[in-house]
């Protein structure tokens, strides 16, 4: 069975029935859960089909492993109290998001400061000027942390899916981050991941291209592996991991 | 009455010699100028000798003594060995019954003298009454301090002095040269005698010595070098050793065991390894069994206190799922140095759906390894920390039992809510409920819907644990999303949170809440929540420090950090089976309330003994629990609503003293025959020389020979002649 066909046997029943315990979970617990919000920032508002894709991204990750997740993501922005009530946000966008004002830059530091990390998400790697203006207003908060390319071993691509390859809507080659400390804070992707994941009715909203059905698992899997590095940090590079790993990525390359 | 001639009293030193010099300069000059001119005139010589003892008469004024004097005995100081030791048997009786007949032939025997009796154990001689009843306090006794403090006294100087002990004394020690000794016994100015209070060794098996090589750290194993001793003719053989540890609410475990050679010798040695798992106060009980005839049993077992430190807190997270509550404790603990974190979430559920071809090669998710973690490694760790994970999804169920053996044994645990804890995961009516503060609540019901804000208790206020929390956002904490619904607190356990409207029973729910259980600590934490004061607008306030400042007082109590403790408790001596025990317990400033101490001894239940006492404004409180029997004890002292504080402590009837039961004549010997004194038994104390008595002046009367005007006379006259002769000589 292949990853395509188990996920067409996926109906919306089981969304539904997850739906139906999600009340009780929602009232204790709630405050815990994942919950992928999209960022406000900048003097371009990107909204649009690819606001589905944070509700696709935590019903994924709930169908997938343990994490409870919020299905109703909300949008926040960078200047509003409300940026720091969670450690994970969500920016995108396809265009220049020009200069952040002096509050949504005070917003964002203290949103790092506290632990916060943010996913950058380019939805037009194709022509990156939105991931190059989201690393100049960065630049403000981080003056002295240059982005940094992960490397291959970096605890994103196991934290639970074995991942090799950066695959969103478009596929990728790496991901650039901020690292304060042993904790990226700010994840660069150019794979327009959101791109992946956004739905329209009952179906994907955009096309993959020619990766198919198996590039858009493998977006979904870096969605869930980057969900997972929020709510464990490095869990996966502890040393009790680490010894079955190494064995388990050579088993794979043989 | 007596008669003597003397100088004037008035006349120091320096006067007297400058007199002398400038009257034999005068005399010398003189002769030398008689002899050069050799003068004949015996008048001339004549006056010389007047003149000079003129002049002599005149500067010197002799004076005529006349005194009474009486003879009182000699002083003598004697010096009474008053360790612990002089409670040893001595052929029917004791050492310190022995001493005490020596006294009395002592004070028979030096009826003219002085005696004065001084007792010499450690610190400052004491006098001794031979009639107090006060038997001897202290492990061991130090001849060395006794006769250096014994010379250093003001006062007039014993002319003899006498030690009376069985010789085994701590210092001076064997090893001590001819030459040591002889400058030690040299500063008395005095002779030193010896008198032994026993001379033969009991029929005795002992636990002699018990060393440790290095500092005791937990989880680490530690070298226990033993010896042990057979003596006084007793047939010993192969005698077998076991080290036991001390615990509370159960038997003694086993750590250690062996056995010791002990056939043709006096004392053999054994190295035995044992491990202690948790930190803290630890008793030991080192313990030998004796063959028949063992005359000292007080000695065949040793109590040893051992403080265990750790190097790090070893500390095993479980969460059943990855949530922003992990991530904080996780982020937390992994950036706290002091924490060697061992973590295992379960990322995935029996009902997920990973969608992989091959998980083994595609998932990067090991099996939870439940079994070994529960039983082989649960040991190691210095707590656990249970997190919303099912204990009946994920088969940890049937390792509670063990989870609660390790509590007990003095592990601690923290339960964290979230809808799988408590009630929720399957934990009520567990083994584990029994340690834990408070009841996991009802299975049916597991946790409640309603958003509220926990409340600090009286308790909560008082206690250290909550005290850097409290410094950083006082009382307000942030709003929780649900709860754990528990049952009411378990006997002695402290709420420090309660929830502002759920009840059990009369009282509120506890929603953050502690206890001792057994050897161990727990806590139980009702909501999933604190990780608001890590990342919230309510942390912002504080960059989120109080998540930190919460979770080091909750990790810290745990681990009895004395930071969290209420009260400093402590023996204000060592505590002596059959001896009344003493303990200052120091409360931490603002302590308010009423003391509360409760002592058990560890091991199976046993009777409390309870005491009381009020908090006075400021200073230690001292509690009497009275006498105890041997054996470990665990002290829970309480101030107030605060958490108990406790302290663990031996008590020993024979403890070091009773370690070496031998009497040491030799050592005696050795010190009267280099004192210049003599040696004796008991039996020979009439033997001892009684110094010379005394002479003391009781009336003393001095006058001038002669008036002053009468020696300036002759001496005048004395002069003049001589000027009158040597003029008649021709001498210029």
């Amino acid at each position: 069975m292949t990853p395509s066909t188990r996920r067409s046997c996926l109906s919306w029943a089981a969304l539904s029935a997850l739906g139906l315990f999600a009340p009780a979970a929602r009232a204790f617990g709630e405050s815990s859960a994942f919950n992928p919000r999209l960022l406000s920032a900048g003097s371009r508002r990107a909204a649009g089909v690819r606001d589905s894709a944070a509700g696709r991204w935590s019903w994924e990750l709930l169908r997938r492993t343990s994490a409870p997740s919020r299905l109703l993501p909300s949008r926040v922005s960078a200047d509003r109290a409300e940026l720091w009530a969670e450690p994970f946000a969500i920016w995108s966008g396809d265009s220049d998001v020009g200069s952040l004002a002096g509050s949504e830059l005070r917003g964002l530091d203290r949103f790092f400061r506290l632990g916060g990390l943010l996913l950058v998400d380019d939805s037009a790697p194709e022509n990156p000027v939105f991931g190059g203006s989201a690393r100049r207003e960065l630049a403000k908060i981080f003056p002295e942390l240059p982005p940094v390319r992960l490397s291959p071993t970096h605890v994103v691509f196991k934290s639970y899916y074995l991942l090799d390859r950066v695959v969103g809507r478009v596929p990728g080659k790496s991901v650039d981050a901020i690292v304060r400390g042993k904790m990226a804070q700010v994840l660069f992707l150019d794979v327009d991941l959101l791109g992946a994941l956004a739905r329209e009715g009952d179906s994907w909203a955009l096309d993959v291209g020619s990766g198919g059905s198996e590039q858009r698992e493998y977006a979904v899997r870096l969605a869930v592996n980057i969900a997972m590095y929020v709510l464990c940090s490095d869990y996966k590079d502890d040393q009790v991991h680490a010894e079955w790993l190494m064995r388990r990525r050579g088993n794979s390359r043989r | 009455m007596q008669f003597r001639l003397a100088l004037a009293e008035d006349l120091t030193v320096l006067s007297l010699a400058l007199t002398l010099v400038i009257v034999s300069a005068w005399l010398g000059f003189a002769l030398y100028e008689l002899f050069n001119r050799r003068v004949r005139s015996l008048s001339l010589w004549l006056s010389v000798v007047l003149a000079t003892v003129g002049i002599l008469a005149v500067l010197l004024r002799p004076v005529r003594v006349q005194s009474r004097s009486r003879f009182v005995g000699a002083r003598v100081a004697v010096l009474l060995d008053r360790s612990r030791r002089l409670l040893l048997p001595d052929e029917g009786s004791t050492r310190e019954d022995r001493l005490r007949q020596i006294v009395k032939q002592l004070s028979q025997r030096f009826q003219g003298a002085r005696l004065s009796f001084w007792g010499f154990a450690e610190g400052e001689l004491t006098p001794f009454s031979p009639d107090s009843p006060k038997s001897p306090q202290k492990d061991e006794s130090d001849l060395q301090d006794a006769l250096r403090q014994l010379s250093r006294a003001a006062g007039e100087r014993p002319q003899s002095v006498i030690v009376v002990s069985d010789g085994r004394f701590v210092r001076p020690s064997n090893e001590a040269s001819d030459e040591e000794l002889q400058r030690l016994l040299g500063s008395l100015k005095a002779p030193l005698h010896a008198v032994a209070v026993s001379q033969r060794a009991p029929r005795d098996a002992a636990v002699r010595a018990v060393h440790n090589a290095g500092a005791a750290v937990a989880h680490q194993p530690l070298a226990l070098n033993l010896e042990v001793s057979c003596s006084g003719g007793l047939e010993c053989g192969e005698l077998p050793v076991v080290v036991r540890e001390l615990r509370q609410g159960e038997q003694s475990a086993e750590l250690a065991a062996g056995k010791v050679d002990l056939r043709d010798k006096e004392s053999a040695r054994l190295e035995l390894q044992i491990t202690l798992e948790r930190a803290g106060t630890r008793l030991v009980e080192v313990a030998i069994t004796p063959p028949e005839g063992d005359e000292v049993p007080d000695n065949d077992r040793r109590i040893l206190t051992f403080n265990v430190a750790r190097e790090r807190v070893r500390l095993l997270h479980v969460a059943g799922r990855p949530t922003y509550d992990v991530r904080s404790l996780r982020t937390w603990l992994k950036a706290n140095e002091s924490v060697d974190l061992v973590a295992f979430f379960i990322l995935r559920t029996r009902q997920s759906t990973p969608m992989t071809l091959r998980e083994s090669d595609e998932l990067a998710l090991i099996p939870f390894p439940v079994h070994d973690l529960f039983t082989e490694h649960l040991p190691s760790f210095d707590a656990v920390v249970l997190q919303d994970i099912d204990a009946v999804t994920y088969e940890l169920a049937q390792y509670l039992p063990a989870v609660e053996r390790y509590v007990q044994r003095g592990g601690g645990i923290i339960m964290v809510g979230g809808p799988s804890s408590f009630a929720g995961g399957g934990y009520a009516g567990s083994s584990l409920e029994r340690v834990m503060p408070a009841g996991m609540g009802d299975p049916n019901r597991p946790y409640d819907l309603a958003e509220f804000f926990p409340r600090y208790t009286d308790a909560g206020r008082a206690a250290p644990v909550l005290g850097s929390l409290r410094d950083l956002i006082s009382e307000d904490l942030p709003k929780m999303v649900g709860s754990n619904l528990l049952g009411p607190p378990r006997d002695g356990a402290i709420v420090l949170w309660e929830h502002p409207a759920r009840r059990v029973g009369e009282a509120a729910m506890p929603v953050l809440s502690l206890s001792d259980a057994g050897d161990g600590r727990s806590v139980a934490l009702s909501v999933d929540g604190t990780h608001q004061l890590a990342f919230s607008e309510f942390a912002e306030r504080t960059a989120g420090r109080a998540y930190g400042a919460l979770w080091d007082g909750l990790l810290g109590w745990l681990m009895r950090d004395p930071r969290y403790e209420a009260a400093r408790v402590e023996l204000t001596r060592p505590c002596i089976a059959g001896e009344p025990a003493e303990l200052r317990l120091t409360p931490l400033p603002g302590a308010s309330g009423p003391v509360e101490l409760e002592i058990e001894a560890l091991g199976r239940s046993s009777n409390k003994i309870v005491r009381r006492a009020a908090l006075p404004p400021s200073g230690p409180v001292l509690l009497e629990p009275g006498s105890l029997e041997p054996g470990g004890y665990s002290a829970k002292v309480r101030v107030g609503q605060a958490p108990a504080t406790r302290f663990d402590f031996a008590c020993e009837r024979g403890g070091v003293a009773f370690s070496d039961s031998r009497p040491d004549t030799q050592r005696l010997q050795r010190l009267a025959r280099l004192g210049g004194g003599q040696y004796v038994d008991r039996e020979r104390v009439s033997q001892l020389p009684v110094p010379a008595p005394t002479e003391v002046a009781t009336e003393r009367e001095s006058a001038p020979l002669l008036p002053q005007w009468l020696w300036a006379l002759l001496a005048a006259l004395g002069l003049g002649w001589h000027w009158i002769e040597r003029r008649r000589a021709g001498l210029a």
